[in-house]
């Protein structure tokens, strides 16, 4: 089965002027340790998830050990409670979990853009409207308002796509009306409006350019969250249970008894592997946010204060 | 009084999010295609009276808009039908089980947002050192791991010193006296909380953090060590109060991703609150309890963010519009 | 004996992964009591960082030399803990940008009456008395004590921090561009201000700008730093009359005439970095009468007449400059 997978960071860089924006993003990666390390991690993973199919140990869909067999030489983090290698199930259901965060995320990015786009090119009415409406959305509570609707819909794994990507918009919308609305009003787009460009390229090449390493870290940061959501739901029982991803991993273990079989490595290495990707993409995305907001300041305070140093001679020539 | 339009405005906003809830709930379970599982007469195993009684008290043989007006006027009445599962009004059986969520999730948050504090402070107090390195990237991998995860490992680690489940011992009767049955209660919290200040904290210490650090460039910090403050006092009386009003908005904005936690964590610890009743209700298929559920505690965040909007506003009084 | 004895005063500052930078390098001034001296020059001489430095107001990453005797004693003696028994209560600041130097979430009256407690002089309703009277002589209604910051104009706010600095009775105010940011009649206003109350009180000030006429109205002697050192000092009558160095001579000429006679001057070029020592003349770059010697022979500060020092290699020529 193969599903395009939409990496977000290969798919922005060809557009607008690439080279100043790979020119951005280089010097973040050469200032920033962790902007280092969290685009490994995010890379890492992307990699084993193509190839996962390729390098899992085992099967996933015939049983190869005991049900709960602990970890041993042949099965280095043991087996599920169905006879299946954890190893090679967290493989194949990071492979799906990254799917789903990515999927997801570009739907919210879709959702966010056009309703960011609208808002910020047309003002007036339009954008009010809008803007309330993710205010509202803002308020309800994430979680909640997907179980019902994952409920209500039926448990699969685009229901679950789908009910992440429509909550978890707003904040793309803003970012993306913040953007439209500067640029809205300089020069070039007036000009450009003036020989006749319609709307949609006025967008696409004037203000898509000038939003992207923002919208990357946005991107980034919401990849985490839809992963996080899609384990939630999956623990809730809201996801297709015969899907491998490392949610269901997660849950299958806690519906059937693992700890009080004492099968912790059913549970604790998914753990890991979640956050893993989690820290990646909020240590990268942090890494960009903060680069583009640069605060420089002076600290007043800090709990080692200035020192003396001896004067050696006298005179400006003397130190 | 100062700001009271703010205060107004606010307070219009809150009623207003509650209004769109509560027709999005409406339109989720009443309008969409294949709502007839979730018509709210059909209690299984209900007398064909009880039934008629539903679809009279709902309105559910008339057209969607009166629907929709019945559908308010019973809510403002409290009423947010039977549960198919209990055979009893959803409203009394919510109720109940808010009361079991709310202290849970309150120790959980405040706990949350005391170590969120403390640490944050700490970092930036002693920035770049082992104890900030080692502080902040704590916060970052517990808010990594997913919730349901720290749950399960908080089980696996304490099985056998803490309770496993439940709000109380099954077997301690009403003979016994008041404190015990708290102290019973307070021992079979300390899991779940615990689990929603791990899961919680992270970005809490991130925020104060960086808010602490932005303020300690202030000038106005500059203009208390210049009077002779010493340092301590100087974060104490100027920068701290400063650098708490972030904290105030994260928290508000937080609250619809702890509600989520409070589920998955009332699920793993089998505590009888709005939660666990909510996913029962999934598993079962009991719509109107699940749809109670919904309203209920969508209504709670919106009500805790008017609270926060008013506390926020009391803090900064640089907010008057 | 001056009141304010500084000798040899260098500030060095470490910025993270960069070159350190020589801020100040070496200067000396006295001021005596009830004096106004002027610190002059442009954005980035050290002017600021010079009066930081008088009262230990440094950031953690620097280093200080020198010596900065306060009626004998050298308060930098100790560090930072030494000098900070002297903010305030013998030295006080008026910052640059009040509207940042006061703190917005507490009240003004308090901001002025806390160094009072602190330092023993008044507490409670006497201080707040106290601070309501320093309001009254800085041309503010005592009521206005009750407001917020942000509740005040820029120019009031500039007049309570300057009823602030005065709270404890300080013999030395330390102004840094009291009226930058502000419109021209305000300015005109604070400066009679701060002249009358010095006056008044008998205060000695350092008055820090690169605003010309702003010395011209309000000190007796000032002193010109270009790159971290003073260039020129004297009488501000003898600076304007008879400069002894072309820095001086074509930042007098700079200066707009309001009635566009003369043609506008500007110092071509830009500062040197602080960050690397180079030989020589640090104003040789942008000197108009540079000498052969100044390329690598650093001029030292030398009395050209009473009360008036250069440091420029051409007073020692026969001939005005």
């Amino acid at each position: 089965m193969t599903l395009p997978l939409q990496d977000p960071l290969l798919s922005a860089e060809g557009k607008g002027q690439p080279s100043r924006r790979t020119g951005f993003f280089r010097s973040v990666l050469r200032e920033r340790k962790s902007a280092v390390i969290g685009l490994a991690i995010i890379i890492f993973f992307v990699v084993l998830a193509i190839i996962a199919p390729y390098i899992a140990p085992y099967s996933v869909t015939t049983p190869s050990c005991a049900v709960y067999a602990p970890p041993s030489l042949q099965h280095w983090l043991g087996c599920d409670d169905g006879g299946f290698d954890m190893v090679s199930l967290l493989m194949v259901g990071g492979r799906i979990s990254m799917i789903v965060g990515f999927a997801a995320t570009l739907v919210a990015m879709v959702i966010g853009g056009g309703v960011g786009i609208l808002s910020g090119y047309f003002g007036g009415w339009i954008d009010v409207s809008l803007m309330r409406v993710t205010d509202y959305l803002l308020v309800i509570p994430d979680l909640v308002f997907m179980m019902v609707i994952a409920d209500l819909w039926g448990a699969s794994l685009f229901h679950v796509i789908m009910v992440i990507g429509i909550l978890e918009w707003t904040s793309t919308a803003r970012i993306i009306r913040a953007q439209v609305m500067s640029v809205r009003e300089r020069a070039y787009v007036k000009r450009a409006r003036g020989m006749g460009s319609g709307n949609f390229r006025i967008v696409w090449r004037h203000i898509m350019p000038q939003v992207g390493p923002l919208l990357i870290a946005n991107t980034v940061l919401t990849i985490a969250i839809a992963i996080y959501l899609e384990t939630a739901l999956a623990f809730l029982g809201l996801e297709d249970p015969t899907a491998v991803t490392w949610g269901t991993i997660l849950e299958n273990a806690f519906q059937r008894t693992a700890i009080s079989s004492g099968a912790w490595w059913a549970i604790v290495p998914a753990g890991f592997a979640i956050a893993a990707v989690i820290v990646g993409c909020f240590l990268f995305g942090q890494a960009v946010e903060d680069a583009l907001n640069p605060r420089l300041r002076v600290a007043h305070l800090a709990i080692r204060p200035w020192r003396l140093r001896p004067l050696v001679g006298r005179g400006p020539g003397a130190i | 009084m100062r700001g009271a339009d703010y205060v107004i405005k606010r307070g219009i906003f809150a009623v207003v999010t509650i209004f769109v809830a509560i027709t999005i709930n409406f339109f989720l379970f009443r309008v969409l295609p294949g709502t007839a599982v979730t018509d709210l007469s059909r209690v299984p195993h209900a007398s064909p009276q009880l039934q008629h009684a539903l679809t009279v008290e709902f309105g559910l043989d008339k057209p969607k808009w009166e629907q929709y007006v019945i559908y308010l006027k019973n809510l403002l009445h409290g009423n947010m039908g039977i549960s198919f599962t209990y055979q009893q009004p959803v409203t009394q059986l919510l109720i109940q089980d808010l009361k079991n969520t709310i202290p849970m999730v309150t120790v959980g948050t405040v706990a949350a947002i005391v170590v969120g504090i403390i640490t944050g402070v700490l970092s930036a107090w002693r920035r770049g050192s082992i104890a900030d390195h080692t502080s902040t990237n704590a916060a970052i991998f517990f808010y990594a791991f997913p919730t349901q995860w720290l749950g399960l490992m908080l089980l696996i680690i304490f099985a056998g010193t803490l309770p496993a489940g439940g709000m109380s011992n099954p077997f301690l009767f009403g003979a016994e006296p008041f404190w015990q049955h708290l102290a019973d209660i307070g021992q079979h919290m300390i899991l779940p909380a615990a689990t929603l200040m791990l899961t919680a904290y992270g970005s809490y210490t991130l925020i104060v953090r960086s808010s602490m650090l932005e303020t300690f460039g202030e000038d106005y910090v500059l203009t208390a060590r210049a009077k002779g403050l010493p340092a301590r006092q100087v974060v104490r009386r100027h920068a701290f109060r400063n650098a708490m009003l972030p904290l105030v908005t994260l928290v508000a904005l937080d609250l619809g991703y702890i509600v989520g936690g409070a589920v998955l964590i009332e699920v793993i610890f089998s505590w009888p609150g709005i939660g666990l009743a909510m996913y029962d209700a999934i598993g079962q298929r009991d719509y109107p309890m699940l749809q109670g559920g919904f309203l209920i505690l969508t209504i709670s965040v919106i009500f805790l963010n008017f609270a926060a909007d008013l506390l926020y506003f009391r803090l900064d009084p640089r907010i008057s519009e | 004996m001056s009141l304010l004895e500084v000798s040899g005063l260098h500030v060095w500052f470490e910025p993270p992964s960069a070159a350190e930078v020589h801020a100040v390098q070496g200067v000396d001034f006295a001021l005596d009591e009830g004096e106004r001296f002027g610190l002059v020059g442009e954005s980035g001489c050290g002017k600021t960082t010079t009066i930081l430095a008088l009262m230990g107001l440094l950031p953690p990453n620097s280093y200080v030399a020198g010596e900065v005797r306060l009626g004998g004693q050298n308060i930098l003696a100790g560090g930072e803990d030494s000098v900070r028994a002297y903010r305030w209560k013998d030295i006080a600041m008026v910052f640059q940008g009040a509207m940042n130097a006061l703190n917005p979430v507490k009240k003004v009256g308090w901001q002025i009456a806390e160094p009072m407690a602190f330092h023993g002089i008044a507490q409670g309703a006497a201080a707040r008395k106290r601070a309501g009277e320093l309001l009254e002589m800085v041309g503010i209604p005592a009521a206005s004590g009750e407001r917020y910051p942000h509740e005040f104009s820029g120019g009031m706010r500039q007049r309570a921090a300057i009823a602030m600095a005065l709270a404890c009775e300080p013999k030395i105010l330390l102004a840094d561009e009291p009226t930058t940011a502000l419109d021209v009649m305000v300015q005109a206003q604070i400066l009679e201000l701060l002249t009358r109350l010095c006056a008044d009180l008998g205060l000695a000030l350092i008055l820090v700008t690169h605003d010309l006429p702003v010395v011209a109205q309000v000190c007796e002697r000032a002193a010109v730093m270009y790159a971290g050192e003073i260039v020129e000092a004297g009488a501000t009558e003898a600076l304007y009359h008879s400069p002894r160095h072309p820095y001086t001579r074509l930042l007098f000429a700079a200066t707009p005439d309001l009635y566009g006679r003369d043609a506008m001057i500007s110092i071509p070029g830009a500062p040197p970095r602080l960050d690397t020592t180079a030989a020589g003349c640090p104003f040789r770059p942008r000197c108009d009468v540079p000498l052969a010697r100044c390329a690598d022979d650093h001029p030292e500060l030398r009395l050209v007449e009473p009360g008036h020092q250069a440091a420029c290699h051409r007073n020692e020529l026969v001939g005005a400059l």
